[in-house]
């Protein structure tokens, strides 16, 4: 291998890393207060609710599969928190609806699991219909507010840091765990490299793939509740699409639709990533027109470098083997 | 080998075979046909209006330009690629070929030829992004679902962009009377989107069951590599599929710009999942080599009966969610067991 080519390909393993740095740079040049500990503290909690969520979708893309009901999963249980747990305590109605989200998720992984053959895409496209027209019915369409205690939560810090960091850095801590420290992390990337070598190996296919749902569930459900603290009220678009920046967000940070590649650390600098952006574009004062077209534009560079990349592995290894 | 099919199935599910009359109705072909006459047949009583002249005009105008977006799909599904940019295509090519046509300062306002150079704009817009699609899908090897995923956001943004550029309104209006026609016009009661459509629909059924390309397309769908090796230019074929769709989704936006006589950003913006949901219901497979341009006509037939009844019958936008969900799982299940029947042999 030449230097030069090794340069290339430092470059293209680390192509997340390097979109972010150029990012940083070019809006540190533009506004003099894009780069302050304020700013980017303010950056990570507005991230948090939608790096949470990928987090959960890291797992279900690991296994080759798809969450199309992130966003209904996110309205259902901050409706059902603010309409029937209103009167609760916040440490009791949170783990509820923690539980809902996991149940929520739960329903998912049983269809994708009993109708094997068929892709999760149509499965959670149509969990997602079904979860939004039921929240929808909840809500009756109208604004749904949530009570104080929750509201004040979304202000608190413990240490100086918001409590959407914390709650973030947990979600966080503990998928890293799970998916590098664990058997089952292992078999996760086994399922997603390729699940019938994976079941032959002795792992049982269906048990995985039902959880990474029920996790997915169980993340989006989180991330409704960091969501819901910051912003207090839910209008019935709340969390409408919200599967496309979720997705993005993994996408971004190097995880394969095709399974098996990929994990938790790339998709949270996926999310601030998308999330710098959108701020920095409001510290320069851009168009704010400008601001879809600039973040997709940067979501299709980091996936192009990132199919670049396979290709010219693959490449290499097909030499490889053709001089033995 | 089909020992052990019949001996692993039978292990996994130890349930009763089907009656043979439902198991012929599962496997059939045109199932989604059969449920709309029954649902109608149910509905009917309940809700008569539901087969009157006006309502059944209604249904007609929501299914055409539906269909013809749909029609586009199908041939992106079946070599397993996915279009999710079409929405945005239809805003796009909408706010741009008004912008050629509007009389208020549109580009050829008043000329004789703002018509057809507005029909050729968004074609043109169609067919443009089609080819970016399946270049990026192609050559530059990038997934399909993130190619068009970003194209859905990008494009959206492009289209509310370039209306900001040309009026002060949040749409495009005063287009000419001889192109809002072809959207809304009809001649002896028929709408002319019909002969659209219809044009459209036997071009694609054509194309894919009487040329070298549709099975070229198939082919890649079933196996991609096979396809390769067996000497299928499979780029080629690919890059194509997406241009069709790209082309189909102008088409449809010509008939939803005439049917509301302005361009608008927002056009098709709530109707993407409704597209994949009603090529999918009639029985192409997201995971490719199958799919009938029949099949796609009775999704979306599906899809808009279903509409139309719920709204006749007074229901509440969470229940057009919620049905609409249902419809799709139910389809969903059928697919399954419709694979468990032909694997049991």
């Amino acid at each position: 291998m030449t230097g030069g080519r090794r340069v290339a390909l430092m470059a293209l393993k680390n192509a997340p890393a390097i979109a972010f740095a150029v990012v940083l740079v070019v809006f540190a040049l533009l506004s003099d207060r894009f780069l302050t500990v304020a700013n980017f503290t303010n950056i990570v909690t507005q991230a948090s609710h939608v790096a949470i969520m990928a987090i959960g979708m890291t797992f279900v893309l690991l296994t080759a599969g798809i969450d199309l009901s992130v966003g209904a999963v996110m309205y259902v249980c901050v409706a059902v928190l603010a309409l029937l747990f209103g009167d609760l305590p916040v440490l009791v109605a949170f783990p509820l609806v923690a539980l809902l989200g996991l149940a929520l998720g739960a329903v998912n992984g049983f269809f994708v699991v009993q109708l094997r053959g068929l892709h999760p895409f149509i499965i959670t496209l149509a969990t997602l219909f079904i979860l939004r027209g039921i929240a929808l019915w909840m809500t009756d369409t109208r604004m749904v507010f949530v009570a104080e205690p929750i509201m004040s939560l979304g202000r608190t810090s413990y240490l100086g840091v918001p409590w959407a960091i914390w709650m973030f850095a947990g979600v966080f801590l503990s998928a890293w765990i799970v998916l590098r420290q664990t058997p089952f992390g292992r078999q996760i990337y086994a399922v997603g490299q390729d699940p019938a070598a994976a079941a032959k190996a002795g792992i049982d296919v269906p048990r995985v793939l039902f959880a990474v749902y029920c996790i997915c569930g169980l993340c989006a459900a989180l991330g409704g509740l960091v969501s819901i603290a910051q912003v207090a009220a839910a209008s019935s678009t709340f969390g409408f699409q919200k599967e496309f920046p979720v997705i993005a967000a993994a996408v971004l940070g190097g995880t394969s639709l095709f399974g098996g590649r990929g994990g938790v650390v790339g998709t949270i600098f996926g999310a601030i990533l998308i999330q710098t952006v959108e701020n920095g574009l409001v510290m320069t004062n851009a168009n704010p027109y400008l601001y879809p077209l600039v973040t997709s534009a940067i979501i299709f560079f980091a996936v192009l470098v990132d199919s670049q990349r396979s290709r010219i592995l693959d490449a290499m290894n097909r030499r490889k083997i053709r001089v033995e | 080998m089909a020992d052990r099919a019949v001996s692993e199935s039978g292990r996994a599910r130890p349930r009763a075979a089907m009656a043979p009359w439902l198991e012929r109705l599962v496997l059939s072909e045109y199932l989604v046909f059969y449920l709309t006459a029954v649902y109608f047949l149910i509905v009917w009583p309940i809700v008569p209006q539901i087969a009157s002249l006006s309502s059944l005009y209604n249904m007609a105008t929501d299914l055409l330009p539906l269909l013809v977006v749909a029609i586009g799909q199908t041939f992106v599904l079946i070599v397993a690629g996915i279009d999710l940019s079409v929405t945005s295509i239809i805003a796009l090519a909408s706010v741009v070929g008004a912008s050629v046509m509007t009389a208020d300062g549109g580009y050829l306002a008043g000329s004789p030829f703002a018509v057809p150079a507005g029909i050729v704009t968004f074609l043109a817009v169609g067919g443009l992004v089609g080819w970016f699609n399946g270049w990026c899908c192609t050559r530059l090897g990038m997934p399909p679902i993130i190619v068009t995923l970003v194209g859905l956001m990008f494009l959206s943004g492009v289209a509310i962009w370039y209306t900001t550029g040309h009026t002060e309104t949040s749409s495009i209006a005063g287009l000419p009377r001889s192109f809002v026609v072809i959207g809304q016009g009809r001649a002896h009661g028929v709408p002319h989107a019909l002969w659209v459509a219809l044009a459209v629909g036997i071009a694609a059924h054509l194309l894919l069951r009487h040329t070298v390309f549709g099975r070229w397309l198939f082919a890649i769908g079933i196996n991609r590599k096979a396809a390769e090796v067996s000497g299928v230019p499979v780029d080629k074929a690919i890059l194509w599929a997406f241009v069709i769709s790209g082309v189909c989704a102008a088409i449809s936006s010509i008939l939803y710009t005439g049917r509301l006589e302005t361009g608008t950003p927002v056009m098709g913006e709530r109707i993407l999942l409704d597209i994949i949901a009603a090529v999918v219901i009639g029985g192409t497979s997201l995971s490719g080599g199958k799919g009938k341009i029949v099949w796609t006509l009775g999704g979306v037939l599906f899809l808009v009966v279903i509409d139309t009844s719920l709204k006749l019958l007074g229901m509440s936008l969470f229940v057009v969610f919620a049905v609409k969900g249902a419809v799709i799982l139910f389809a969903a299940i059928i697919d399954a067991m419709r694979q468990r029947i032909v694997q049991r042999g």
